[in-house]
């Protein structure tokens, strides 16, 4: 086990590495730079590529690149260029808790919803309550996230004043764009509990099971619950690290200084180290994520366990 | 094992939450009454205004700034030697008087007795030189405004270039006062002492806080209507009345909440649910709001234009230029498709830009394209015939909503008058800068805010000559800008500006104006003097007032 984690963990740094290198160079084929050259128009060239110099954007790309490599090693992710003089390490950290605080609560709240909702219409299958979760189902999915936070801020926030219509300053200003989040989580979750507890419930040994005379409950949470979580799991990975790191929507909706729409503001920009600082910590997250989801799927199921190194 | 496992889970989960929840509200800094919303504001007497930006507050250092939101900030915190009052005419601040010599290149600005840091360090001469220093020196003045010194100031742009600091024209004879020499006359000098770049600074400060200057509002100093106590790039920033401010018993507004929200919709939510004192409305709200109180229409010195690049294959022709030009009514697109509060143009320079006199550039040159439909036609033909064959013509564009709205109609309109098919070529703001600035564009859509209230903003563009500018190159124009420059004459320098435009959008048409920026916007009933400045500073929360 130790040693799988390990070898995991030089594997995530090769696929960082190679994700820095691919976005850095794809980064500098964007057109422009990062300043606002209509401005920059009116200074002679001689005093433009000082500006260049001071940001070391004279320099040709490689080199650019190895300086950079170096910094990050060093744990320095370097200055925006668009916030001028900030750290970006102190840009995302300062960003980062607004994003992962509602990205977490529309995971937690779509899994439960998500999971009640699939055992229902797989326990009660090709009934009324089967159909009715199924409608709300392609309705979660179907329905784009900004439509309901639009309508949820109006009628919610505006007219019959539950929540804060906007911003960030209390507890309750993140609930809004949480729940917004969470419908379309609601919905995956539930078509994929339903869908995989459906088979389940044919499997053979949940006859055994019940020829043994297991009660109900046993039946449901040890063995037909349990085994359907493996495809939950799987697509719970990508979810967590895509509402951790932020929607630009909701954020924009809600008036969040959250991550996503730094991210999307940084390409815009042409922002360099902001681009590479969000990209490498998403990278980063999301391949230590998908660790845990494989760690996860041994405690769920024992029959993908990991052998130590004796297989 | 099964359960433990769980528990360890559900555990783990919940000391996750446990540190997210730790993350800040911009709220949870406030004063506890708050919360209370805005009942509270009667009960303790403070006035308070609540507004927004759009873009995110990006450098509270006046040497970085270059953006409008950045400028609303620094304006409110910080002071030149004038500022401009609600008429937009620059008013003694910092300074208390000027004498301006009678060549009109020499100023001598009187520093207040009273005007103060908010450290309570007087402001000197000394913090006004160091600080215009910096912005000249692009090691240290990086946002791209240091053309509004070296253009002006003696001895600046040799300084830019390497040269010495010691043969600036910029002296503090003592501590109180500041002597600038001009290279040639200069009548909106006045204006631009207004802007933030030509803010002082206290040098010793700077040093001290190194490179953390500015990024925190304790490593920042003020000496203008208000303090900052705290700012946020992505979520806003709180001013308070700063009480050492040489004229605080006229400022009436005790705190003012500057919010970052990017959507309008969100913003127009947020001023309906009483969070906000003023909103900007998107073109598609302005139907509906029309009727409602508050309701009001501005301007800014913002023309957008279409750029002809002179050297290009078919608009290289005089003719076709000017067939493009009178093809499109801008008065309909300005009323029907933009419907912001933006007008159509009728020259280059926008209106209520100064003159002389009182006069607007406007009124005294009157209106430049008068779009018509069968002269359009006629000068097609006519350029067609010297080209000898009809060209085809390609537009390009900037992908933002508005720029495209504005292309598509001229596009029909064009089909309309001349009967041709325009091709609209779609690229992002930076690609389109770039291939404009490699001359592989025939026609732009492209624009220009006024950096200060005078024509010159506008007109000294086009003698650099550079294919941004449609290597428009004549030399007739350029000796019109020089000696409009160097004029001291106010009515002489205008008319060679008035005849310069003429040339520019008429003669030899090589910029076609669109439209007048504008924009519609609600405003508390309860809020007056809250003053939008069409160009530089955007707005002075100096003479607001809460009733």
């Amino acid at each position: 086990m130790k040693r799988y984690i390990g070898v995991r963990l030089i594997y995530l740094v090769l696929t960082l590495f190679i994700i820095t290198t691919a976005t850095f160079f794809l980064m500098k084929g964007l057109p422009g730079t990062p300043f606002d050259e209509e401005k920059l128009q009116q200074l002679p060239t001689e005093q433009r590529q000082k500006i260049y110099a001071s940001y070391g954007l004279d320099k040709p790309v490689v080199t650019q690149y190895v300086n950079y490599l170096g910094n990050i090693v060093k744990g320095d992710l370097g200055t925006s260029f668009f916030y001028t003089g900030q750290k970006v390490t102190d840009i995302i950290s300062g960003r980062i808790g607004p994003s992962a605080l509602i990205g977490l609560q529309a995971v937690l709240l779509g899994l439960a919803i998500g999971l009640i909702l699939g055992i229902i219409a797989a326990y009660r299958h090709n009934t009324g309550w089967d159909y009715a979760t199924m409608i709300i189902a392609v309705l979660g999915v179907s329905v784009p996230n900004f439509v309901l936070a639009a309508l949820m801020q109006y009628y919610m926030g505006l007219k019959w004043g539950w929540f804060p219509v906007a911003f960030w300053e209390s507890y309750s200003s993140s609930i809004l764009p949480s729940v917004a989040l969470s419908v379309g989580v609601v919905a995956l979750i539930a078509r994929f509990v339903r869908t995989e507890m459906l088979e389940v419930l044919e499997q053979e040994y949940i006859t055994t099971a019940k020829a043994k005379g297991l009660g109900f409950i046993r039946i449901m949470f040890q063995h037909v619950i349990r085994n359907s979580l493996i495809s939950v799991i799987t697509v719970l990975g990508p979810i967590v690290v895509n509402l951790l790191t932020g929607s630009l929507v909701i954020e924009n909706i809600f008036g969040i200084p959250g991550i996503g729409s730094l991210f999307v503001d940084s390409i815009k920009m042409n922002d360099y180290s902001t681009i590479m600082g969000i990209t490498i910590f998403y990278s980063a997250f999301y391949v230590l994520v998908m660790l845990v989801v494989d760690l996860l799927y041994g405690l769920v199921d024992p029959r993908i366990r990991f052998a130590s190194g004796k297989e | 094992m099964l359960k433990k496992k769980k528990v360890s889970l559900l555990a783990m989960m919940m000391a996750v939450t446990v540190v997210f929840t730790g993350c800040s509200f911009s709220g949870d800094s406030k004063d506890a009454g708050s919360t209370t919303g805005t009942g509270d504001t009667a009960t303790t007497g403070a006035k308070e205004l609540k507004l927004y930006v759009e873009t995110e507050i990006k450098d509270m250092n006046q040497w970085l700034a270059s953006d409008d939101v950045s400028f609303t900030v620094l304006n409110n915190v910080g002071e030149g030697l004038y500022r401009l009052d609600p008429k937009n005419e620059p008013q003694p601040a910092m300074a208390e008087k000027v004498d301006v010599s009678a060549d009109k290149l020499k100023y001598t600005f009187k520093l207040r007795d009273d005007a103060k840091w908010s450290d309570g360090t007087p402001v000197t001469a000394a913090d006004f030189k160091f600080a215009w220093l910096r912005e000249i020196d692009p090691k240290t003045g990086t946002n791209g405004y240091s053309f509004i010194m070296t253009d002006y100031i003696v001895g600046a742009a040799e300084y830019a270039e390497g040269g010495s600091a010691d043969k600036v024209g910029i002296e503090a004879t003592d501590d109180k006062t500041l002597t600038i020499s001009l290279k040639q006359p200069t009548p909106y000098f006045l204006r631009l002492t207004t802007l933030a770049p030509y803010f002082p600074m206290k040098e010793e400060f700077v040093k001290a806080k190194g490179d953390s200057y500015a990024l925190t509002p304790q490593n920042m100093l003020f000496n203008g209507p208000y303090t900052m106590t705290s700012v946020d790039a992505a979520s806003g920033a709180t001013l308070e009345k700063n009480a050492g401010y040489w004229d605080a018993a006229n400022v009436k507004v005790d705190k003012v909440d500057l919010k970052v929200i990017k959507e309008k919709s969100t913003a127009l939510n947020a001023y309906k649910a009483g969070q906000l004192d003023r909103v900007l409305l998107a073109s598609s709200d302005v139907s509906a709001a029309k009727s409602e109180p508050g309701f009001a229409t501005g301007i800014n010195f913002k023309t957008t234009y279409l750029q002809f690049n002179t050297k290009a294959d078919g608009v290289s022709n005089v003719n076709i230029r000017k067939a493009l030009e009178l093809g499109f009514d801008s008065k309909l697109l300005a009323d029907q498709v933009l419907n912001n509060g933006s007008k159509g143009a009728t020259g280059l320079i926008p209106d209520e830009m100064s003159a002389v006199e009182g006069k607007s550039f406007r009124e005294m040159q009157g209106d430049l394209i008068k779009p018509d439909a069968a002269q359009a036609k006629a000068f097609w033909d006519q350029g067609v015939k010297e080209l000898g064959k009809a060209p085809k013509i390609t537009m390009l564009v900037a992908d933002t909503s508005e720029t495209k709205d504005v292309a598509t109609f001229i596009q029909s309109e064009l089909k309309k008058s001349l009967g041709i098919d325009l091709v609209l070529d779609t690229k992002t703001s930076k690609a389109r800068g770039q291939l404009m600035d490699n001359s592989k564009y025939q026609m732009a859509i492209t624009a220009w805010g006024a950096d200060y209230d005078d024509a010159m903003t506008y007109l000294d563009l086009w003698t650099n000559h550079t294919p941004y500018r449609g290597n428009y190159e004549n030399p007739k124009y350029d000796a019109l800008i020089m000696n409009a420059k160097k004029e001291t004459d106010e009515n002489k320098r205008i008319n060679m500006m008035l005849e310069a435009e003429k040339m520019l959008v008429t003669e030899d048409a090589v910029v076609a104006p669109i439209y007048f920026g504008g924009y519609s916007f609600l405003l508390n009933s309860k809020v007056e003097g809250l003053d939008y400045h069409p160009y530089g500073n955007p707005v002075d929360f100096k003479y607001a007032n809460v009733k």
